[in-house]
Formats: C-alpha cells, sequence, structure tokens
C-alpha cells in the first residue's frame, strides 16, 4: 500500500468516523450564528424558560473560598440524585450561590440564599437550540468522570482531524495537476479574505 | 454530477483553509483550558496604555453613551464593532473597541474631557478564543456582516463536505465494508454520549 492509497483512506474513514460531531459542530453553530431570531421566536411563544421544582430549607454549612465551591456542587446534585449530571458552582453575589447542572437533554438551575439557608430549583423548559449549543460548548478535561473525559479526548480527536483533512486534501488536490490553478484561487481568495478580517474587524 | 460534488468539496474546502485551521486549534486551546488559562479566580485582563490626551471636539449637548461613543470612534479613526462598559458610569464612559488580534479600551471622562485608549496585551490564546467566538449579524457594519456570513458559509460547507464526502465515498464500492464500519461505530459512539451525557 503506497503513501497516496494511504492519504486517500485516513481522509475517507476519519471524515466517516467523525460525521456525527463535524455535523453536530454545523448545525449548533447556527442558532450561536443566529442567536436574535431564535430568542424572538421563542419569545413569541410566550412560555416561561424556568419552572420552580422545589423551595425550602436547605443547609450547606460554611461556604469556602470561590476556587473551592465546586464541592457544593457535589453535595447537591447527591442529594437531588443527579449525580449522572455535569454541573459548575458560581457566585452570584455575596449572599448567593448559583449552581448550574446540566446533562445534553435537561438543565437545572439552583440558588442557594446564605443567609436565609434555603435552596431553590429551577427547571429550563427544553428548547432544541439550547440542546445544540450545550453540545457545542461542552469541552474540557475539568469533570473526572469517564465520559466526560472521553467527550474532551473525542473533541482533541476532531481538532486533530480537521489538520489531517487539511494536510491529507492538500496532497491529494496537488496531486491532481489540472487542478493546480483553480486551486490556488480558491485558497488565495480565503487567505486574502481571512487576512482582511484580521486586519479590518 | 459526480464531479461537480467533487469540485465543490475541494474547491470549499480549500477557500475555508484558514477558517478550519483557526477553528480547529481555537477550540483545541478551549479543550485545555487550564493549560493556557489561570484556575479562577483569573487576574483581570492586561492593558497597555496606547495613548492620552484631551478630547479637542465638542459633544452635542444631552448625547447618549452611544451616541459619545460614536462619535468619539469616528474621530479617532476606531470605528468599528464596540460595546459600552455596564452599567454606565456618567463619569467615566468606557467603550470596548473589538478587533481579533488588538482589542481597545477607551476611557473617556466628560469632566474634562480626556481620552485614554488602551491596547488589551496580545495572548494567542485569548485572540483564537475571540476569533471562535466572534459571529452574528448584531452589528451595524458591513465588515462584521461580511464576517458573520462567512462564518454562515464555513457551516454550510461543513454540512456540504459532509454529504459530498458520503456521497463519494457510496461511489467507491471498494471501501463500503470498511467505511460503513467506520460510520457506524463513530454513529454508535455518537449515540452512547447522547443517552449517558
Amino acid at each position: 500500500m503506497k503513501f497516496p492509497h494511504i492519504n486517500r483512506r485516513t481522509h475517507l474513514y476519519l471524515g466517516l468516523f467523525l460525521t456525527p460531531w463535524f455535523l453536530m459542530y454545523a448545525v449548533s453553530s447556527i442558532p450561536f450564528s443566529h442567536n436574535d431570531y431564535f430568542e424572538a421566536r421563542d419569545k413569541a411563544l410566550n412560555q416561561p424558560l424556568w419552572t420552580k421544582t422545589f423551595d425550602g430549607p436547605y443547609d450547606l454549612g460554611p461556604i469556602p473560598e470561590s476556587s473551592q465551591l465546586k464541592s457544593l456542587g457535589a453535595r447537591i446534585v447527591r442529594d437531588f440524585k443527579m449525580e449522572d449530571s455535569s454541573y459548575g458552582v458560581y457566585r452570584q453575589s455575596p449572599v448567593q450561590l448559583n449552581i448550574y447542572v446540566h446533562t445534553f437533554w435537561k438543565s437545572t438551575q439552583f440558588k442557594y440564599f446564605i443567609d436565609e439557608k434555603r435552596l431553590t430549583a429551577e427547571d429550563r423548559r427544553f428548547r432544541w437550540e439550547h440542546f445544540l449549543t450545550g453540545m457545542h460548548a461542552r469541552g474540557g478535561f475539568e469533570d473526572p468522570r469517564f465520559f466526560n473525559q472521553l467527550w474532551a479526548v473525542i473533541i482533541d480527536f476532531v481538532c486533530l482531524a480537521f489538520l489531517i483533512w487539511i494536510a491529507s486534501g492538500l496532497y491529494m488536490w496537488w496531486s491532481l495537476p489540472a487542478l493546480r490553478k483553480w486551486g490556488w484561487a480558491a485558497i488565495l481568495a480565503g487567505v486574502a479574505s481571512f487576512a482582511l478580517f484580521l486586519l479590518r474587524l | 454530477m459526480s464531479l461537480l460534488l467533487r469540485r465543490i468539496h475541494l474547491y470549499l474546502a480549500l477557500f475555508l483553509i484558514p477558517w478550519i485551521l483557526m477553528y480547529a486549534v481555537s477550540t483545541f486551546v478551549m479543550n485545555h483550558r487550564f493549560l493556557f488559562h489561570e484556575r479562577p479566580p483569573e487576574p483581570p485582563p492586561k492593558y497597555t496604555t496606547e495613548r492620552e490626551f484631551t478630547y479637542p471636539g465638542e459633544l452635542p449637548a444631552g448625547a447618549t453613551s452611544q451616541q459619545i461613543a460614536l462619535q468619539l470612534l469616528a474621530t479617532l479613526d476606531l470605528d468599528g464593532a464596540h460595546a459600552i462598559a455596564r452599567p454606565i458610569n456618567p463619569e467615566k464612559l468606557i467603550i470596548y473597541r473589538q478587533h481579533p488580534v488588538s482589542p481597545r479600551r477607551i476611557t473617556f471622562t466628560p469632566a474634562d474631557k480626556k481620552v485614554v485608549i488602551e491596547t488589551l496585551d496580545f495572548a494567542a490564546h485569548s485572540f483564537l478564543e475571540r476569533m471562535h467566538r466572534r459571529r452574528g449579524f448584531q452589528h451595524d457594519y458591513l465588515l462584521e456582516d461580511l464576517w458573520a456570513a462567512s462564518v454562515d458559509l464555513t457551516i454550510a460547507a461543513l454540512i456540504i463536505l459532509s454529504l459530498s464526502g458520503l456521497w463519494m465515498w457510496w461511489e467507491l464500492r471498494v471501501t463500503h465494508r470498511l467505511g460503513g464500519l467506520a460510520l457506524i461505530a463513530g454513529i454508535a459512539l455518537f449515540a452512547t454520549f447522547l443517552a449517558v451525557m
């Protein structure tokens, strides 16, 4: 098997394996790019985004430094039987903590009122654009659980695949002398447009 | 049909190489956030003063913050996408002029008409993230709309490249078995993520 053959097959099989991610990143970029449209469309439905599911006394004990807040989120997801979800804890104000708990399909927002020792929980209404943008924005190696780590590894793999597609694609193009002229025109037009954006945006 | 699809696949990909490179590298940076950023609480971004001067022009009485910002930016030859710091401070108007490479912070003090222009210190990872997140048609500037259109073109291209790739694969009978295996493995893994995450 010669290099050009390996190059073609790598380009193809890598593309086929990563097709779901390729399509997901493309489609989920649409609500990011046209956020105003999706927000206006949803507003027209006139439905509340959040529904309260809990409001009651809850004691998180002493509140640690901002960098140590994660442990509080762990306790809440355990108490509310949401261990499969990812979460983040943020200090909204000196007297309030917000805890966002989410899966691809569901988002819950907890608000903990420190002085009152009170907790509220609200579920977010499902919206396809949130589902897509949530998946798009998911990444990083901070969550130690297996599937979260694997998802982050796949993201790195997708990044690497993009570089491999570019390199292998350029090699295949260069092997077709009849297409060089128009190929150069496309590359130069792309590089020139991008450079213009970098300088003038 | 097949030849047309092949040419579209090739030339579209060649044209969009800079965008695809930028999105690939910036995604890697964002996926390894703490390799490139300090852990929270992050220190505030660092700016370097570019120039300070007293604004020589006159501002219309009762001008809004946005009107002042537009006039200042036009006078300074910095007209373009910007945001005004909130909450608006009557003693100081802070304008963030967006730019991929060197974003600026312009602070205007109406009492003495003092203008301070500062440039954000360059950091490759921040530059990449800014490029990655820049999108949308919300600004009143042609170049911003063109950039947003280029982002939409990249989105459309990713879909076209996927579908035309599938078509080209289907034409290569000899690759059906391994290709089908790769496709099914990818779909199965993706579906697993959907089920468990």
